[in-house]
């Protein structure tokens, strides 16, 4: 396996970097968290014409054909950044619903409507990943009509289309597209104490719909909800890394510039070593994201891809909320002020920690596989009901 | 990778997994496992005859070109036989310091004579060698040594005064490279003279001779594998200094460097068969129900997977020095926190000196892995160099 980056990787790398240090600086983050509600418009219409949306879309979908790495080093730096744009719920998440769609005629059009649009496509999952079964779609005539509700759903008050879980009169459980603009749709933004993404409660009541609504369900759904999650934790790990590495970034600079005692703080043993752990933590759990995604794109499915979607998790969880936990201690007074960027990277790194299952989640799902009898249904279950 | 390798690369591994079941039985049968620090009873001698097995079969220096008598195997046909190795019971090797630390420096600084002289010896299994480097005087500021080395104006030969300490296997070894400082008259035509890394030497001293005593320290594990080893007047030939006179700092700093590498996708082998073992205890005796340990088994098992991950990452060509400069405390530490939990999964009984020998390796884990965040550089002095040399924090 070679972990080392390709030259096109380097240059996605690089260039989102260069994008994101102009375009969503602190200030500009600053101002769509406490003006304009969390979401920058302007930045996810860059973020879209620039094609990062459509990247690890299959080529006859009109992407990239591009894979899960380049989904990672976007997101590292969109976590670098704090980018107020919805690119883990309206791109990572949704990229194998896309994926899977794209296998068929039918589901090749809807992929081109929404996902190659700079449309906002939001997955109506829990905050901690999982589907709810519990909205009813029932057939009325020649149409399907949803009641529900979805509660705290992430981005969903900057979606344009939800795709909302709910269970169909035969039973099982299916993903159905609802523009947001639905007739009987509500959505209630809901402040976020990141203030750096969105969130809503979405409602559906009487809300009516074409059969081709549905998009996918029953066993269909059920394992590629499994891939899903994997897939989606691994470049949310990713996020975390970058959050993780710029709270370290942010903390050894602060540090060399601040002198007391006639030297820069620095240079002081206590601090050298805080940091250290965070370079530990940083570089481990890239090494860890990093390596899961290499092998998700060279294929790694099923109990593999949970293996490692799990290690990202559980190494840049701990990574990202240490790392933003001790810049703020390393800042001193100034790490305690609102005008500091530490704690935006603070909140960040606890709202992440949150999405797509805690570590405890993760670790207990591990540990049914290396303790308990094999009941691969039973383990997916106990994930999704968390 | 492309196909034809992969095909080559599981052609291999196969060899070697067959070789091993076919040679670590009878007699060797009683070494599955068993690692050289902490292990009671650790037949030495048998240690070696494996060793000597081993080199017969052509699985010692196997990176080595075969200028030097190795199969110049690829860095994944090594990381193969290191799993293969272990996964086949395959034990720690004593004679790692030889040839995975001196071999490459003398590759690197020896003369043709002295590659001659001492290659065949470890590639054999025959030669076994001492790290003296640490003093009573000097550990993590090992630049503070203060054996002393002179020549002998009469013999040409070199003359060696001092004491080392911690020094693994020197009772089981015949050699010893020794880090030492020049007395006034050598020093004198040595660079760097005066300068706190100037004017040392690393000599090549033979270990079996009056002027050198070795005497065996009892560890934390109840077991010898360390000594202390006394030098009064201890001699070796004129010629056996490795790298030029003067600038022993510099070699041994190089010979340091080995440390990493392909062995260390063997050690996490070892890692894989030590947490298995302490996974079935839990399934077995009902810690695998406790929910907090449940915890601490997924994330023992889910950080060795990025032991794994990382070493990829950080053997890749190009790897920046940050990236490289976490390694060392990444693994002890892990394998620091294993030890603790292999007793908390071992629960009351864990209180008992246990004789079982299935379980009393896993005490033996607990206590012999406290020395991996000590040796090859201190959680603290790996910490101060991330901070320095990968962050740039100031002095
Ligand atoms: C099992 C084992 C095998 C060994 N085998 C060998 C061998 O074969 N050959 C050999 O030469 N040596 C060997 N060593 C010795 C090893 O290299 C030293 O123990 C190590 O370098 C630390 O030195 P010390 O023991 O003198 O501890 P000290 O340097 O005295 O350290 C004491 C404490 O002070 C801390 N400390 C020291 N300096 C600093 C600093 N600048 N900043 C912050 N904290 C600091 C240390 O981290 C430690 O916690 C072995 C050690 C062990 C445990």
């Amino acid at each position: 396996m070679d972990l080392v980056l390709n030259d096109e990787q380097r240059m996605i790398a690089e260039s989102a970097a260069v994008f994101l240090a102009e375009n969503s600086t602190s200030a500009q983050v600053r101002e769509v968290a406490e003006e304009r509600g969390g979401f920058d418009r302007v930045l996810w219409q860059q973020v879209c014409e620039m094609g990062w949306s459509t990247v690890a879309l299959p080529e006859v979908a009109g992407g990239m054909g591009l894979g899960l790495m380049e989904l990672v080093l976007l997101s590292e730096q969109m976590g670098a950044h704090l980018a107020c744009v919805p690119f883990f719920d309206a791109v990572v998440v949704p990229t194998p619903l896309w994926r899977h769609l794209s296998e068929s005629e039918s589901g090749l059009a809807v992929v081109e409507r929404l996902a190659q649009s700079s449309k906002v496509c939001v997955i109506g999952m829990t905050v901690r990943g999982a589907l709810s079964a519990s909205a009813r779609v029932v057939v009325d005539g020649g149409s399907l009509v949803l009641d529900g509700q979805w509660p705290q759903v992430g981005s969903g008050a900057a979606a344009d289309v939800f795709i909302l879980p709910a269970t169909l009169p035969c039973g099982s459980l299916a993903l159905l597209e609802v523009p947001a603009d639905s007739e009987g749709v509500s959505v209630q933004a809901l402040a976020t104490v990141d203030g750096t993404r969105t969130s809503a409660n979405v409602s559906a009541a009487q809300v009516k719909l074409a059969g081709s609504a549905v998009l996918v369900n029953g066993d269909a759904l059920h394992s590629l909800w499994a891939e899903l999650r994997s897939f989606a934790a691994i470049a949310l790990a990713a996020e975390q890394v970058g959050v993780a590495d710029c709270a370290l970034d942010m903390a050894v600079n602060y540090t060399k510039e601040r002198v007391q005692f006639g030297k820069a703080v620095a240079s002081f043993q206590g601090l050298k070593h805080k940091a250290a752990q965070m370079l530990v933590g940083v570089e481990m759990s890239r090494s860890a994201v990093y390596s899961a995604a290499v092998a998700a794109d060279a294929g790694a499915v099923g109990d593999e891809f949970f293996m490692l979607a799990a290690q990202a998790r559980s190494e840049a969880t701990d990574a990202a909320l240490f790392a933003t936990r001790e810049c703020i201690q390393l800042h001193g007074g100034v790490g305690f002020t609102w005008e500091f960027d530490p704690h935006l990277y603070f909140r960040r790194a606890q709202t992440l920690s949150q999405r797509m299952g805690t570590v405890e989640q993760w670790r207990e799902a591990v540990a049914v596989r290396l303790l308990d009898q094999p009941e691969p249904q039973a383990e997916t279950a106990a994930l999704e009901a968390a | 990778m492309n196909v034809q390798e992969i095909e080559i690369n599981e052609a291999f591994r196969a060899e070697v997994r067959e070789w091993m079941n076919s040679h670590l039985t009878g007699r060797f049968a009683s070494l599955k496992h068993a690692s050289g620090l902490g292990a009671e009873g650790y037949d030495a001698q048998l240690a070696k005859e494996w060793e000597q097995e081993l080199a017969k079969g052509g699985w010692t220096g196997i990176g080595w070109s075969a200028e030097h008598g190795g199969r110049a195997a690829t860095l994944a046909q090594q990381v193969i036989f290191h799993e293969e190795y272990v996964s086949c019971g395959g034990p720690g090797r004593i004679g790692h310091i030889g040839e995975t630390l001196l071999a490459p420096t003398l590759m690197h600084y020896g003369t043709p004579e002295q590659k001659a002289r001492f290659l065949p010896g470890i590639l054999a299994g025959k030669d076994y060698w001492a790290q003296g480097y640490s003093e009573p005087g000097a550990g993590s500021d090992l630049a503070g040594i203060r054996t002393r080395a002179r020549i002998d104006p009469a013999t040409g030969e070199w003359v060696i005064d001092g004491q080392k300490v911690w020094t693994s296997w020197a009772h089981e070894s015949g050699w010893i490279f020794v880090l030492a400082r020049c007395d006034e008259t050598v020093v004198q035509a040595a660079p760097g003279n005066g300068a706190r890394h100037g004017g040392m030497v690393l000599l090549l001293v033979p270990l079996h001779q009056p002027g050198v005593e070795v005497r065996p320290i009892r560890q934390i594990t109840g077991t010898s594998e360390f000594n202390e080893v006394f030098f009064d007047g201890a001699r070796t030939e004129g010629s056996l200094h490795l790298g030029p006179v003067g600038d022993g700092w510099k070699v041994a700093m190089y010979l340091l460097g080995c440390e990493r590498g392909a062995s260390t996708l063997g050690q996490q082998a070892h890692f894989r068969y030590e947490l298995n073992l302490i996974l079935e205890l839990a399934r077995k005796n009902g810690a695998a129900r406790d929910p907090l340990l449940r915890q601490r088994l997924a994330k023992a098992a889910l950080g060795l997977q990025t032991l794994r991950s990382h070493a990829l990452r950080s053997s890749g060509e190009g790897t920046s020095q940050r990236v490289a400069s976490v390694s060392k405390y990444a693994w002890s530490n892990w394998h620091r926190d294993l030890g603790e939990l292999a007793m908390e999964v071992l629960g009351e009984q864990g209180e008992l000196a246990l004789s079982d020998p299935e379980l009393r390796p896993l005490q033996q884990l607990w206590l012999v892995s406290r020395a991996d965040t000590i040796y090859a550089g201190t959680n603290e002095i790996q910490m101060n160099l991330m901070a320095e040399r990968a962050l740039g924090m100031p002095r």
